[in-house]
């Protein structure tokens, strides 16, 4: 009676996660607070107060409410979301731009929708698979998150306005939109 | 009697079965079934359903068992489970490994140092070619953490590892210490361990980049040798930087022949390794932007030398290789080491 080779992943044992929920969609960011989580990557601070300041300025929003993450490696803290979605009613976060920080920025995105705000994570294009990946880990495969390309760390303050301008309409439309 | 020799189709079939599977680092594994398992696990008095490492953010986890698994499928012999073991648990203190260190763009390699008797019990090699390759568990026992890395925790390349380069020798870093031909404490007592224990310390590398300078007996030259290799701006991406030596015995033995303890050439690096303001300017790394790095067009502190070695820890020295040349290697750490090893327990 041969033996069966074993297999090394444990994952055959684990049950996958059931789809965590999407919040209800705004019809606009008239009087809303916006939510930024800075992850502390080079420019993801101008990067999201930019945005903000759009959003508001074009957008109707009325303010911004910015923290930052202090590890930007791993998922923000249950507190830090807390925090925000009591104080918050929609949330930007980003800039992904690293391994660990991108696939975190939408696990992040996936956390503050279950909490009940819409979302936007923002990735740097070039790691859309490890965003992709996270995405199915926390059960949202298809997980929908705005890009800006490559590479953001080494652009000068003028660039990174135009940055934030360009990926406005994508984060609007994140926030907004019914699925 | 002798047996027949095994049937190479057959093991052919069963390694193509694991690469199928998507198991493999690229090459061949050791298919590993229940029998040769339960080798594994009668070397450990730990439950095979204990779990001994978690990374959250991807939900996974790594039980005795799968570590049992992966280290079989490594090449490793079931005596070899409790170093396994132990290099793993060293490897969970260091905090990048269990955050996002696996995942990063620096691609880290864990480095493990091997102390004690279980180096010769083990038939470990101690001396010459300590980076490797040439023997067996030197060889797989950090494949077997890298097997873990990739099947237990689910981090495989160009999905959630995003390394842009890497770095050569990622999953074969394991050295076992010249303790013989060591003028210094093992390195396993710089964490916390008794004298004569056997234990295993680990941390995560960027890269080695190594010191020949075989030509003078002024252990000055040598360690401003060793501080030049340090200070180079190419790797400094934060204000503190952490850069282990894993110095060769004849090294090591210049130095502690000038009266010179592990502690004295922690200090004298301390001391000596950093650049001035004007060089980290050139390189656009004289700014600080919290703790990065960045450029800034403000000369004054041109002519101010930065330190950037913050605490001995930072600087963990070990002793590795043949006395056959004074070649001694500077280890780039990822992160910094968490100053604790783990004893290897049956």
């Amino acid at each position: 009676m041969p033996y069966p080779i074993l297999d090394p992943t444990g994952t055959t044992t684990t049950a996958t996660r059931p789809r965590p929920p999407r919040a209800p969609r705004r019809r606009d960011l008239r009087g809303a607070t916006v939510g930024l989580l800075v992850n502390t990557k080079q420019n993801a601070a101008p990067f999201l107060d930019e945005l903000g300041r759009l959003l508001v300025a074009e957008h109707g929003a009325t303010a911004t409410m910015a923290r930052t993450k202090v590890n930007f490696a791993a998922p923000a803290p249950g507190e830090l979301i807390k925090e925000m979605t009591t104080s918050c009613d929609v949330i930007i976060t980003g800039i992904g731009d690293c391994g660990s920080c991108s696939a975190s920025a939408v696990a992040d995105g996936i956390a503050f929708e279950a909490a009940g705000l819409p979302a936007a994570a923002i990735c740097s294009d070039a790691f859309r698979v490890t965003a992709d990946a996270m995405a199915e880990i926390r059960g949202v495969p298809g997980y929908r998150y705005a890009t800006t390309p490559h590479p953001v760390a080494v652009l000068n303050p003028d660039q990174v306005k135009q940055r934030a301008a360009q990926v406005l309409d994508d984060v609007m439309n994140l926030l907004t939109e019914p699925e | 009697m002798t047996r027949p020799t095994p049937d190479p189709e057959e093991a052919q079939a069963a390694i193509e079965y694991c690469y199928a599977q998507g198991w493999s680092d690229g090459l061949p594994l050791v298919p590993a079934s229940q029998p040769l398992i339960e080798r594994f696990l009668a070397t450990t008095s730990k439950d095979p359903a204990e779990i001994i490492g978690e990374l959250e953010q991807v939900g996974r986890n790594c039980t005795v068992y799968l570590a049992a698994v992966n280290a079989a499928m490594a090449g490793c012999l079931p005596e070899y489970f409790p170093v396994v073991l132990a290099a793993f648990d060293a490897l969970m203190h260091e905090r990048a490994a269990r955050g996002g260190g696996w995942q990063s763009t620096s691609g880290p390699a864990p480095m493990i140092v091997v102390n004690g008797p279980v180096r010769h019990e083990l038939g470990f090699n101690t001396h010459g070619g300590a980076f490797g390759p040439g023997f067996r568990p030197n060889a797989t026992i950090p494949r077997a953490i890298g097997l873990i890395i990739r099947n237990a925790f689910g981090i495989r390349p160009h999905v959630l590892e995003q390394a842009t380069q890497g770095l050569p020798g990622r999953w074969s870093i394991c050295l076992a210490e010249n303790e013989e031909e060591s003028p210094w404490p093992p390195f396993a007592e710089d964490g916390g361990q008794p004298a004569g224990a056997s234990a295993v310390s680990a941390t995560l590398l960027r890269t080695c980049e190594f010191v020949d300078n075989r030509h003078t007996q002024d252990p000055e030259h040598v360690l401003n040798d060793i501080a030049d290799t340090i200070s180079r701006t190419g790797s400094l991406i934060f204000r503190d930087t952490s850069a282990g030596v894993v110095f060769c015995p004849e090294h090591a033995q210049t130095l502690a022949t000038a009266g010179l303890t592990k502690q004295d050439v922690q200090a004298w690096l301390i001391e000596h390794c950093g650049r001035t303001g004007a060089d980290l300017r050139r390189a656009g790394k004289n700014g600080l932007r919290g703790i990065a790095r960045f450029a800034d067009a403000d000369t004054s502190a041109d002519d101010t030398f930065t330190r950037i070695l913050p605490s001995p820890r930072h600087v963990p020295i070990v002793v590795a290789g043949a006395r056959n040349a004074a070649i001694s290697m500077v280890v780039r750490i990822f992160g910094e080491w968490s100053g604790t090893a783990t004893e290897v327990t049956k």
